[in-house]
């Protein structure tokens, strides 16, 4: 009996003096996220054309026009956007100038100016992409040639910029 | 007999031993939020803070009062999306944070090296990861993930 406790207090003796402190470990995971947004694309299609104009004779285009200027946007489908336009105050011929105004838009999600009508300016004008991703701008104006308007060709950039 | 009992008692002492040398509360780490770029945009990168309360990263820690835990991450060096494409990641110095109250009370360290804290009188702290998405000029448009991993270690 003496030998059976020598041998359980030398056992205790041991887990007691030996017994290693575990470190403990443990982990969990989580998900790093992020959706690339697909750069939008705006082309520039058509030019916004006045053709012939007389002087001291305003002329007009509509968006319904085929004269009509036109633009076409592609990125993210079924996405916000804005339009923001950079509009020119006068064509130009050298140094001669004839005020431009009056500027209308129309933005559709199909390619006709059948879409929502709209005021473009600086100031952003909101719409939405269609589920393709599309979205057809059209722009007009009306110039108004001075009465001594200089013969010649009369140019101006108009710039669109899509922004989501 | 009272020598039988006297083994019976250090028998009992034994088998007891090794459950009395683990200690008490477990410890568990549980991811809670994903660290969420949101939308990006080609070339364009985005950064999100680990203070960010709806981007950042955050994994829970408990444990028992006023443990002392290394906490070590398992960072992904870009995220995988559309057809297999990388969209490179990295994690800057300071975007990892350790707080036992507020996700605006954080200790930060480098994610990237690891960091130690300490658990609140409850038992309990936070970890959070803030990170850079880098997407390139022709990053392919689509959903990207990767995997973040915390191991926790009590030394």
């Amino acid at each position: 009996m003496r030998k059976l406790v020598a041998v359980a207090l030398a056992v205790l003796a041991l887990v007691v003096f030996t017994t290693p402190v575990y470190a403990q470990v443990n982990n969990a995971s989580i998900t790093a996220t992020a959706t690339v947004q697909a750069p939008i694309n705006v082309t520039a299609v058509n030019n916004l054309d006045f053709q012939s104009v007389f002087p001291g004779v305003a002329k007009t285009v509509l968006v319904t026009d085929a004269t009509a200027g036109r633009w076409d946007v592609a990125g993210a489908a079924s996405t916000p956007v804005s339009l923001n336009f950079t509009l020119p105050t006068n064509l130009a011929s050298g140094g001669d100038l004839m005020p431009i105004g009056t500027w209308t838009g129309n933005h559709n999600t199909t390619a006709t100016p059948a879409g929502t009508g709209f005021t473009p300016s600086g100031t952003p004008t909101a719409a939405t992409l269609s589920g393709t991703g599309a979205l057809f701008v059209y722009i007009g104006a009306t110039v108004s040639p001075l009465a001594n308007q200089p013969a010649g060709v009369y140019t101006a950039a108009v710039t669109l910029t899509v922004l989501y | 007999m009272p020598m039988r009992g006297l083994v019976l008692l250090l028998l009992g002492l034994l088998l007891a031993a090794p459950a009395s040398g683990q200690g008490g509360r477990p410890l568990r780490v549980r991811g809670e939020r994903a660290l969420t770029f949101g939308v990006v945009f080609p070339g364009v990168s985005s950064h999100v803070n680990r203070t960010d309360p709806v981007g950042s990263g955050e994994f829970s820690i408990r444990g028992e009062k006023f443990l002392q835990v290394l906490m070590q991450f398992t960072l992904p060096a870009s995220l995988t999306g559309p057809g297999g494409a990388a969209m490179p990641l990295s994690f800057g110095s300071g975007d990892g944070g350790f707080s036992t109250t507020t996700i605006g009370a954080q200790a930060g360290f480098d994610p990237n090296v690891g960091g130690t804290g300490q658990l609140s009188k409850n038992g309990q702290g936070s970890v959070f990861l803030g990170g850079t998405a880098q997407p390139t000029a022709g990053q392919a448009a689509g959903a990207y993930t990767g995997i973040v991993v915390l191991t926790v270690i009590v030394p």
